[in-house]
């Protein structure tokens, strides 16, 4: 067998790829070798057969041409006779030759081509050689009836004739086989060589590109990877062979990266939540001042103060405790490692929520972020803190390129064909036309050592991939940029699953 | 006697609020905005000994009404408190004039203390506070 097929009920990409049976190409040139050696065994065969039998029909028209010499010669010793009385004995002698030839050859002259009576050649043979013996004898009795010599030559002429033209038809109809089988054992080469030609170019066409369509594929499989396209790789060919090695292996490297991209996300969230601090620390010292305010107030003054006032100031410690904590907890949620899930989410929360993580920072920068959210805007599926990652980014992105009194406006809207976008516009030093190409790939920055990493837009782009979206950017140098953050509109529209989480993390605020 | 007229503006009422009565026990005259343009009109209008301001404001900034309150009357004395200290905003403040800067959360009495030190530093002695026992702003850097 050449294919061995193996038995798996595991699943999974690797268990895909191995799960097909082995036709290698160390098998396929084998098998393309074996082809041409049995081809040629074949016509090796066909043409030691062929020349076999010309080599036979050769020897069998020598036996007749020599069959039908001795017969004529015997004929015309025989017409000598009839005519002149002299050659009788040679006639005899000939006749006799010509027996012995037809006996001794009788089993090569059975192989002939076409039917022949071998019965009538024989009787008309012995019918011949009685008639001339019959003559003999009456040669030797000087006994001469009259009409009986007559007889005899009608006979005689008549079986030697008929034996003459069968003879002499066979040898002609040998000869035209023996040069038939001649044009074939010429041509059968040539139309076998024609064949084995193309049989090469087909195996060679083949194999080459049994070859090269592999590559190519892994080609575009590396660009698409390389775009940070993680998916693994399905089986494209029925069968495993030599490639297989190495799809297993790029599957492998997929898991790796796919590892690493998660990690890279949320080590790129921590590096977010370090430049929120500033705006963290001001909008949380604001409420924890409050309260140190009013309970020192409290301390003070307790006494002095009417029991409403008590009142009224633990209420104001209270409130700003919870407003703390509603801070704490929008920070937590953005941070906390999990895995991705995807579920329906309000996208105009969604964003509300991230511009209050980078709000404070916008107004340690003094620029007012404007939140433009189109009514009945449709939910989306996806990672709500991916999400949030990515619009935090780009607004955090947006507040560096602006100037103080700049301007961010984050607008969502919907979009045609099923789709939602966000747009975070700036009117800051926008994005020159050469770094343009570049602002999507990873490790590129345009800031200085330790400012930036690199990363953000890089893995906003794969966070929005991964949501079936994409980002676009407009820039003009000197009047801002506008990135686009395209989403497939979500098609469940479930009542969110985490909507008690959301309550408790404090964030169902208006 | 001559009181110190005090401006104090934070956007956030409880500062106002719990801050006044206590600056007014110290023997000032003070007046609480919670809207900073409100209170850089009243800058215009009206000289102050001492202003006290938050830095991050919306629409104005504490900066700012550092300025205009040095540009209205130089020798004012302008407290600045923040909710973030950082090295850069310290050196900005003093570069423009600032007296102090204190980081919330403070106490009342610190900033009682920086009020009553600046208004000591223009020569009023009527106060009841101690000056001399506040702790500077702490800075982060």
């Amino acid at each position: 067998m050449w294919f061995a097929t193996v038995e798996t009920s595991r699943t999974g990409p690797e268990e895909e790829l191995l799960g097909r049976p082995i036709f290698n190409f160390r098998l396929q040139i084998i098998l393309g070798f074996f082809t041409f050696f049995i081809l040629s065994v074949l016509i090796t065969a066909a043409a030691m057969f062929a020349i076999n039998r010309i080599e036979k029909k050769i020897s069998s028209i020598q036996a007749w041409e020599q069959f039908l010499f001795n017969i004529e010669q015997a004929r015309r010793w025989e017409k000598n006779y009839f005519l002149y009385g002299t050659n009788l004995q040679d006639a005899l002698q000939s006749t006799e030759k010509a027996r012995t030839i037809l006996s001794e050859n009788a089993a090569d002259l059975q192989v002939i081509s076409m039917p022949w009576q071998k019965e009538e050649t024989i009787r008309n043979m012995e019918l011949y050689h009685a008639g001339l013996k019959k003559l003999e004898r009456l040669v030797e009795h000087e006994d001469n009836p009259p009409g009986v010599q007559g007889e005899i030559e009608v006979d005689l002429r008549r079986y030697g004739s008929k034996m003459v033209s069968d003879a002499a038809a066979l040898a002609a109809k040998e000869h035209e086989l023996v040069s038939r089988w001649l044009d074939l054992v010429q041509r059968v080469p040539l139309y076998c060589l024609v064949f084995l030609f193309f049989l090469m170019l087909y195996m060679a066409r083949f194999l080459s590109i049994r070859f090269m369509q592999p590559l190519k594929d892994f080609v575009q499989q590396t660009r698409r990877i390389a775009k940070g396209d993680f998916t693994p790789l399905k089986p494209v060919r029925k069968y495993r062979d030599e490639f297989t090695t190495v799809e297993v292996a790029i599957n492998r490297m997929l898991k790796e990266l796919e590892r690493r991209q998660m990690s890279l996300i949320e080590s790129h969230k921590l590096r977010a939540v370090g430049i929120l601090t500033a705006g963290v620390a001001h909008e949380l010292n604001n409420p924890l001042n409050n309260i140190m305010l009013t309970a020192h107030s409290l301390l003070e003054e307790y006494d002095h103060l009417p029991p409403e006032e008590h009142t009224q100031m633990i209420q104001d410690i209270i409130q700003e405790t919870d407003r703390s904590r509603a801070i704490v907890h929008n920070l937590l949620d953005f941070t906390r490692e999990n895995k991705s899930i995807m579920h329906s989410l309000d996208l105009g929360r969604l964003l509300e929520e991230t511009t209050k993580l980078a709000f404070n920072q916008a107004r340690v920068r003094g620029v007012p972020i404007e939140l433009h959210i189109e009514p009945q805007l449709p939910r989306i599926v996806g990672d709500r803190q991916q999400l949030k990652q990515v619009f935090l980014n780009l607004v955090l992105n947006a507040l560096d390129a602006v100037e103080k009194g700049g301007r961010i406006a984050v607008k969502a809207r919907n979009a045609d064909h099923g789709w939602v976008s966000v747009h975070i516009e700036d009117n800051g030093c926008g994005i020159p036309p050469d770094v343009m190409p570049h602002i999507f790939d990873p490790f590129f920055t345009t800031k200085s050592v330790g400012k930036g990493t690199g990363l953000g837009l890089s893995v906003s782009h794969g966070i929005i991939r991964n949501h079936g979206g994409r980002i676009e950017v407009a820039s003009r140098p000197g009047k801002g940029s506008v990135f686009t953050v395209t989403l497939p509109r979500g098609a469940v529209d479930d009542p969110s699953p985490n909507s008690n989480h959301n309550r408790w993390m404090g964030e169902n605020r208006p | 006697m001559i009181y110190p007229e005090i401006l104090l503006i934070d956007d956030e009422p409880i500062v106002g609020q719990r801050l006044k009565g206590g600056l007014e026990k110290l023997g000032c005259r003070v007046e609480v905005y919670q809207d900073p343009l409100k209170a850089l009109d009243r800058i215009k209008e009206k000289n102050f000994d001492i202003i006290i301001t938050d830095v991050m404001m919306p629409e104005v900034s504490g900066i700012q009404v550092l300025e205009a309150s040095k540009a209205a009357r130089p020798d004012t004395r302008v407290i600045i408190i923040t909710g973030f200290a950082t090295a850069a905003l310290a050196r900005e403040c003093m570069e423009k004039g600032a007296f102090d800067m204190i980081a919330k959360p403070f106490r009342p009495s610190d900033l009682r203390s920086l009020v009553a030190n600046a208004a000591h530093d223009m020569g009023f002695t009527s106060l009841k506070g101690e000056p001399g026992d506040q702790r500077n702003a702490e800075v982060e850097h």
